[in-house]
């Protein structure tokens, strides 16, 4: 076994050389921080699947977003978007780059987002 | 439910405006191409069929949280080691402010230290050296016809 990684621990030791008064707490705050800077770039690759909904436009891709099966998506970059054809193949589709250049008719939409009342 | 969209590749787009993902399609719930529109008007609308698990997306997502000391970072092991600087870059800063003023320039420098190693990592060779694409690379020359 050669793959070497490193626990919480492990990193409040190392730190601990330097810092010896540092809890383990705040590190561990640190280090979460830490990972999120590192979930805005390529740290993490992941595949997720949604359900589509008959007459719905805009698919919620926030914090609290949760895939088909109820787990969180937790989406920094979407990188390619997949649909599935008659024969259950999930096939890639194009993303659009200029919306202004296909006339969308959103009359059909039925979960926009309204603005929060006052 | 499944699909009865034959060519999604030629009858969908999607786009992404603030925290939505836009999923537009041509067709009708029965798959073919809508017809009653006019130079264009009303063909591109959204999906008219609902299928469980109808749509596959392949992103970039954020590490799970540490919660517990025996807790491993949810990231590549090449950059657990990195960690440990983010964490010192932190605690120097911290450090800078807590003592007199001839002091905390050292402690910004070297806070800037491991600030610059960190985003080495992750930020400047980060992709390079996590990419795990293995062989030769092949130049594909552009084409001039």
């Amino acid at each position: 076994m050669s793959v070497h990684s490193m626990t919480v621990k492990q990193i409040v030791s190392r730190v601990r050389q330097v810092f010896p008064e540092a809890s383990e707490n705040y590190v561990m705050n640190l280090i979460n921080d830490a990972l999120v800077e590192a979930g805005m770039y390529n740290a993490k690759t992941v595949h997720g699947k949604l359900s589509t909904v008959a007459d719905q436009m805009w698919y919620d891709l926030s914090d609290g977003a949760e895939d088909s099966s109820g787990n969180k998506l937790e989406i920094n970059k979407v990188l390619r978007v997949y649909l599935q054809d008659n024969d259950g193949d999930y096939i890639m589709i194009p993303r659009l780059l200029d919306r202004n250049i296909i006339l969308a008719d959103q009359t059909s939409e039925s979960a926009t987002t309204e603005p929060d009342s006052w | 439910m499944a699909s009865n969209i034959k060519y999604p590749d030629e009858d969908a787009v999607w786009y992404i405006e603030g925290d939505k993902l836009a999923l537009l399609t041509n067709v009708d719930s029965e798959g073919d191409t809508r017809t009653n529109t006019k130079g264009g008007r009303k063909l591109w609308k959204a999906i008219a069929e609902s299928v469980t698990d109808g749509l596959l997306l392949h992103y970039h997502g954020e590490p799970n949280s540490v919660k517990n000391l025996i807790d491993e970072p949810d990231i590549d092991n090449s950059l657990h080691l990195f960690i440990v600087d983010y964490v010192k870059c932190k605690l120097f800063m911290d450090r800078s402010a807590t003592v007199p003023a001839e002091e905390a320039s050292r402690h910004m420098t070297l806070s800037n230290l491991h600030e610059r190693k960190w985003k080495d990592a992750l930020v400047k060779f980060g992709g390079r050296k996590r990419d795990k694409t293995g062989g030769s690379r092949v130049l594909i020359p552009f084409n001039l016809r």
